[in-house]
């Protein structure tokens, strides 16, 4: 790139049409022909500009009239060069300072974009923290409610405690009384419907008293009235005995296929998590008779599956049915305490709640997948260690 | 940055003459103009001025032979001094070897002394000159006039930076104006001989460096 300060050449100062004209006016002014050009043609006189040789001037009549003529381009060219050096260096100037605004401009761009991109981040991330803080609110005031529903419960199930305590086993004693009586009094058909009346009176109020037992039970874990020590648990041994407990109370006849894996002991609360299982197995069985009553399915035949295995560093459990599901508008509401679809009496509606807290306690998952009229699968992931 | 043609044997080199505005650097080059008698000078070229204030900028080129044939180009620049000709200050400024800083005496002008000192910092950065390296001398202009800061006062503050001791000029009346000039050939000479080799090359040593492109002409020799 040519700099304004460099030495101008004559072709730079003058055009070949300029230096023509030039040339015709020296000459007319001589009494010879005057030639204006680069190279050096003897005799000829150098013409100077800032100390540089910038052409040769031949011709003329003599050395006078030579370095008159000369002296008179040096003359001319100083104010050609002047507008050269002025107009070079305006032309680099602006130059200079459009690419010094461009650059600026791009800095101003970049800036403003970084800046944009922070604005975005900012409102992410305050909408995020505002979500958060939601949350937060929502668990605590959610813990609250249930701490206080939690106190309520462990009032009440401990006062019910002794009580139904003492009914089950008088309820057992007037049972073996009423066995008794019926070897003692004569055979008549009026004892004989008296004693049936009465047996069947006292199993139902038995039943009835094993199911407040349960609930009272129920409530006490809800409620970790008793915190036992945690210990090295066997998930399959607490599986199947909740499978056998389950299949005792329905009389045999559910299909319930074990398929358990070779798992590692793991540190838990057995209690909890066998009462947990208990509950999950005895929802499933809930489903598939809610489904078998509903009728209609010639080819249905209700199952309910347990697996276990080792996923990476923890068990995973699935049990699963094919039972009449949950609705859809449902899934939310499944863990809140004292949510149940079964009626008046036959839930607490703490099963999964319990579940859900005794899963969280051993640091682990629940996750319900479910659709209404084909089934429901619990997956549990527990940590081992 | 020296312009070094072996082809040619010629080497040119860049003195720019910076400062305020009104500082006198139009008229320190006018009278070197006048007062020197070098080997070989040019014609004073003043660029558009409005109101006598450099617009563009003027030039003076000067030039020496030496004995290896070296034709030694010396050109002398003024910038203009006001504020809003940055861009026109940088241009001239780019590829220089040498600076003279002519300052305003006068102690209202302390400041804009400041400020354009600060603003020649800052262009040679951006033109990719380093101020530790460059030859400089730095001329307190306009010692006749009344209100100038002390001598002593200027020497005192300046004392402890590379272009001490300071010179005092009185350029109108072309007092100080070659003594500055010589000041800044004796320092561009070590720079220039240090790449170029004058001495060992082409037997220009610093005295003949100096004497012979600041030489005074016989009418202004007194």
């Amino acid at each position: 790139m040519l700099n304004f300060e460099d030495d101008p050449t004559l072709s730079d100062l003058l055009t070949p049409d300029q230096l023509q004209r030039l040339n015709n006016s020296l000459s007319a002014l001589c009494r010879a022909p005057v030639e204006v050009g680069p190279d050096r043609t003897a005799p000829s006189v150098a013409l100077e500009f800032n100390l540089e040789t910038v052409g040769w001037l031949s011709g003329g009549s003599s050395d006078e009239e030579r370095l008159a003529a000369a002296d008179l381009v040096s003359f001319l060219m100083m104010f050609i060069a002047k507008y050269r050096l002025a107009a070079n260096l305006h032309h680099d100037t602006t130059e200079a300072s459009y690419a010094e605004l461009q650059r600026q401009n791009d800095a101003l761009r970049a800036s403003e974009a970084r800046y944009r991109d922070l604005s975005d981040q900012l409102q992410h991330r305050v909408d995020e923290q505002v979500a958060v803080i939601k949350q937060a609110q929502m668990d605590l005031y959610e813990s609250a409610r249930l701490r206080s529903v939690g106190q309520l419960a462990a009032g009440v199930a401990h006062e019910i405690n002794n009580p139904i305590g003492f009914i089950a086993s008088n309820l057992k004693v007037a049972g073996e009384y009423v066995s008794e009586l019926r070897e003692q009094l004569p055979e008549t058909t009026g004892n004989r419907e008296l004693l049936a009346d009465f047996a069947d009176l006292i199993g139902e109020s038995s039943d009835g008293a094993r199911r407040i037992a349960r609930i009272v039970s129920d409530l006490k874990t809800f409620s970790s009235i008793d915190q036992a020590d945690y210990t090295q648990c066997d998930i399959n041994e607490l599986l199947s005995s909740a499978v056998h407990l389950l299949q005792t109370d329905y009389g045999h006849d559910l299909e319930i296929v074990e398929k358990l894996g070779e798992l590692p002991k793991l540190s838990g609360h057995p209690s909890r998590l066998s009462q947990t299982f208990y509950n999950l197995l005895e929802n499933a069985a809930q489903a598939l008779k809610s489904r078998e009553q509903d009728g209609g399915h010639e080819n249905w035949a209700g199952r309910i599956l347990v697996k276990t295995r080792v996923d990476g560093d923890g068990i995973e459990l699935v049990i699963q049915d094919n039972g009449n599901g949950i609705a859809e508008n449902l899934h939310e509401r499944i863990f809140d305490a004292f949510f149940t679809t079964r009626p008046v009496g036959a839930g607490t509606g703490l099963g999964l709640t319990v579940a859900r807290d005794t899963v969280r306690a051993h640091k682990g998952t629940i996750q319900i997948d479910s659709r209404e009229g084909t089934g429901t699968r619990v997956t549990i992931f527990l940590p081992i260690g | 940055m020296a312009d070094h043609s072996p082809e040619d044997n010629r080497l040119a080199l860049k003195v720019v003459f910076y400062g305020p505005a009104l500082s006198g650097k139009t008229t320190n080059l006018m009278q070197l103009h006048s007062l020197l008698n070098p080997q070989r000078m040019g014609e004073l070229m003043v660029l558009e001025t409005r109101d006598d204030r450099t617009l563009f900028f003027d030039m003076l080129p000067i030039g020496l032979k030496g004995n290896s044939g070296l034709d030694l180009r010396l050109k002398l620049y003024t910038v203009p001094g006001q504020v809003q000709h940055d861009s026109t200050r940088k241009a001239v400024l780019s590829r220089a070897d040498g600076v003279v800083f002519v300052a305003d005496s006068q102690t209202s002008q302390q400041d804009n002394n400041a400020t354009a000192f600060g603003n020649l910092e800052e262009n040679l950065e951006k033109v990719g000159l380093d101020i530790d390296t460059l030859a400089m001398a730095v001329q307190f202009n306009k010692r006749d006039l009344p209100g100038v800061v002390a001598e002593s006062e200027l020497q005192r503050r300046w004392a402890g930076t590379p272009w001490a001791p300071l010179q005092m000029a009185s350029a109108l009346h072309g007092k100080g104006v070659i003594d500055t000039f010589r000041v800044l050939l004796d320092r561009l000479y070590t720079r220039v001989d240090s790449e170029f080799a004058l001495n060992s090359e082409h037997g220009i040593d610093r005295d003949t460096f100096v004497r012979q492109l600041s030489a005074a002409s016989e009418a202004h020799s007194a």
